[in-house]
């Protein structure tokens, strides 16, 4: 993560990644328009006069995925891209901030719109809680700690119980009362996306920014230069997770069922760090970019897409491990021919030449 | 009294699993730097071997041990040959993912293959233990936690006797000068890699016996593996042993903590991570970096 060379932000990409570059935010824009207005045909309203449907409410649903995944792997971002420390266990935010809300609600009777901002907080405390230890760390054990942490929050919320009373549901998860449309969550999750992007927006041109990409590049140098490395890792950690607390928080009352599965899912780690390094790293836009093509493509495989074609060989019932194997070699494809990551993709060289292909293997392998 | 002996005594039973475990994941990473995350998930492609020889031919689960090593040092060999040392020299996270990957990969291939139903080996001796009193001593977990001590002494004497052995030692203490003395890094790395699949291998047929096996069934392996190796201290198998010994220990005494209990496997080991990262990151018997 530290070699100056994979620095994004003091190139300038050249005339043909510029004009990508344009192509590219022109294409990203209107798909994000049409996705944005679509859902808005379905409203009772635009039938009843008569407006075409773009967009039904399963698609939407995808949308809100997306836009939940987004929001994931652009936090994760803030942390392992810009910062580069290898967070491998940012589901733990994402599980704390659902639970959060979810306990609020299911036991607590607060309405959604009080129990929501509790989510980012709650995420953000425990993150800033084990973020002083653990920030400690460097390389392998930092990665390995946070795994860990993902892993062991998880368990201690199913298992933990009082006087033989599960605390958090148990095994057998929160129910929450049904509150709202679909139309609205996702409409909160693209909100929260973009809370995200403006975020990443703002740290990239901050103080704080220059810091956390110092503290990536060199941290003993950022040290002497001033920079309260603990001070500022710790503040990018707890980011991160105030922002993934806060997507967990809405999927909570949006899925009105949560449990251990569906909030501290292993995979979701591995994802969101996929997404980023597809769209790039360290960039404004990259996760956001790697987190669509990603989801489609994971959504697409599992069988969940409308539009879903037959895949020859592989019966329908064993979509959903097919998609996770297919996910274990993508992971397994993007590291071995591009691991310097796919960073400013569309600017600088083409990455997509077999030349650079080549150059970059003979870099990293024996 | 005779309860904390029993403790005791089941900790050490308990922690032979993890030495075997330990072993390999130990070897890989002091030597290639690369946290093997799909450790856990090669432990149990061994336990399916051992129960597929078990349940279809009737070969008794300790004589599956070699084969289980065979195969995944096969396995191990190939993944590394083929994949891991073409990113070797990149970035830290490449790695960590690569084998995270291949980590998905092995386990969704086996719940493709097997489903996630619960599978056991339960050979005619496995109820039957050695009487001593008020404990009793499963036959199974005695010789497991023989084998696994067998087997990092053996895998001791193969890294501290043989040309092969050195040769990996060398390429751990500095491979650029091990590539200068003529040292094939290539092979050396694919090696020590099958080496640790192999170790990983052995530690499945062992677990197959004393729990019930699924696809997902050494995801905890990884976790706990690596909290062994720190617990003892990176780069030598004795220190794994004792770190895996004393794992057992600390497992079993805080299971048996009131409001316990095996379900959180993963929180334990994750606290002592914590704990030991913190307070002695050189590991108990390491020295000081």
């Amino acid at each position: 993560m530290s070699t100056p060379e994979r620095s994004s932000f003091t190139t300038r990409p050249d005339a043909s990644g510029r004009r990508w570059r344009r192509i590219f935010l022109i294409i990203g824009a209107a798909v994000f328009v049409y996705a944005l207005l679509a859902p808005l045909t379905s409203t009772d309203a635009a039938q009843a006069i008569g407006v075409p449907l773009l967009a039904d409410r399963l698609w939407f649903r995808i949308a809100t995925i997306i836009a939940m995944f987004a929001v994931m792997a652009s936090a994760w971002n803030i942390i392992g891209g810009l910062t580069g420390y290898a967070a491998f266990g940012n589901v733990a935010f994402f599980g704390i901030g659902a639970y959060t809300t979810g306990m609020l609600i299911a036991k607590a009777k607060w309405p959604f719109f009080a129990a929501l901002p509790a989510a980012p907080l709650a995420s953000a405390a425990f993150a800033t809680l084990i973020g002083v230890p653990l920030l400690r760390l460097r390389g392998h054990y930092f990665a390995v700690a946070s795994l860990g942490t993902g892993v062991a929050v998880g368990e201690v919320i199913q298992n933990v119980d009082f006087r033989g009373h599960p605390v958090f549901g148990g095994s057998t998860g929160l129910f929450l009362p049904i509150v709202g449309r679909d139309i609205t969550y996702f409409y909160l999750m693209v909100g929260a996306a973009v809370l995200t992007v403006a975020v990443t927006w703002w740290v990239l041109r901050s103080r704080f920014g220059y810091g956390l990409i110092a503290i990536r590049e060199n941290e003993e140098a950022a040290a002497v230069m001033g920079v309260d490395t603990t001070a500022y890792k710790v503040s990018a950690f707890a980011l991160a997770a105030a922002l993934t607390g806060l997507a967990g928080g809405i999927f909570a009352q949006w899925n009105v069922f949560i449990n251990q599965e569906n909030v501290f899912p292993i995979e979701y780690n591995i994802q969101m760090i996929l997404m980023a390094l597809i769209g790039g790293a360290g960039t404004l836009f990259g996760p956001i970019i790697g987190a669509v093509l990603l989801q489609l493509l994971i959504q697409f495989l599992s069988g969940s897409l409308p539009i879903s074609a037959d895949i020859p060989f592989v019966p329908a019932d064993a979509r959903p491990v097919l998609a996770q194997v297919i996910l274990g070699l993508l992971v397994v494809a993007v590291v071995v021919f591009v691991p310097r990551g796919v960073i400013d993709f569309f600017g600088g060289q083409s990455r997509l030449s077999l030349g650079y292909l080549r150059r970059s293997l003979r870099e990293t392998s024996v | 009294m005779a309860y904390i002996v029993q403790l005791v005594v089941l900790g050490l039973l308990i922690g032979g699993v993890y030495v075997a475990v330990g072993v390999g994941f130990g070897l890989v990473w002091g030597v290639l730097n690369i946290v093997n995350l799909s450790h856990g998930a090669l432990v149990i492609v061994g336990s399916y071997l051992t129960w597929k020889l078990f349940s279809s031919y009737g070969l008794d689960p300790f004589l599956s041990l070699p084969l289980d090593a065979a195969l995944l040092f096969g396995i191990g060999y190939a993944l590394q040959r083929l994949l891991i040392n073409r990113v070797i020299r990149a970035p830290l996270l490449f790695t960590f993912l690569l084998t995270f990957g291949v980590n998905l990969v092995i386990i969704n291939v086996l719940l493709f293959l097997f489903k996630s139903d619960f599978r056991s080996v339960t050979p005619s001796y496995a109820g039957a233990g050695l009487n001593l009193g008020p404990l009793v001593l499963p036959y199974t977990r005695l010789a497991s936690l023989a084998i696994a001590l067998l087997l990092a002494g053996i895998l001791g004497l193969i890294l501290g006797r043989t040309r092969t052995g050195l040769a990996i030692q060398a390429v751990g203490a500095d491979r650029d000068a091990a590539q200068l003395v003529g040292i094939d890094l290539r092979h050396i790395y694919a090696l020590t890699f099958g080496l640790g699949a192999a170790c990983a291998g052995v530690a499945g047929g062992l677990i197959a016996l004393i729990q019930a096996i699924t696809p997902t069934a050494g995801e905890p392996y990884t976790l706990q593996a690596f909290v062994v190796v720190i617990l003892g201290g990176l780069g030598r198998v004795s220190a794994t042993v004792v770190g895996g010994l004393l794992f057992g220990l600390i497992e079993v005494f805080a299971q048996s903590i009131p409001g316990s209990g095996s379900v959180y496997a993963n929180a334990i080991a994750f606290g002592l991570l914590v704990l030991v990262l913190v307070t002695r990151p050189q590991g108990l018997l390491g020295r000081k970096p």
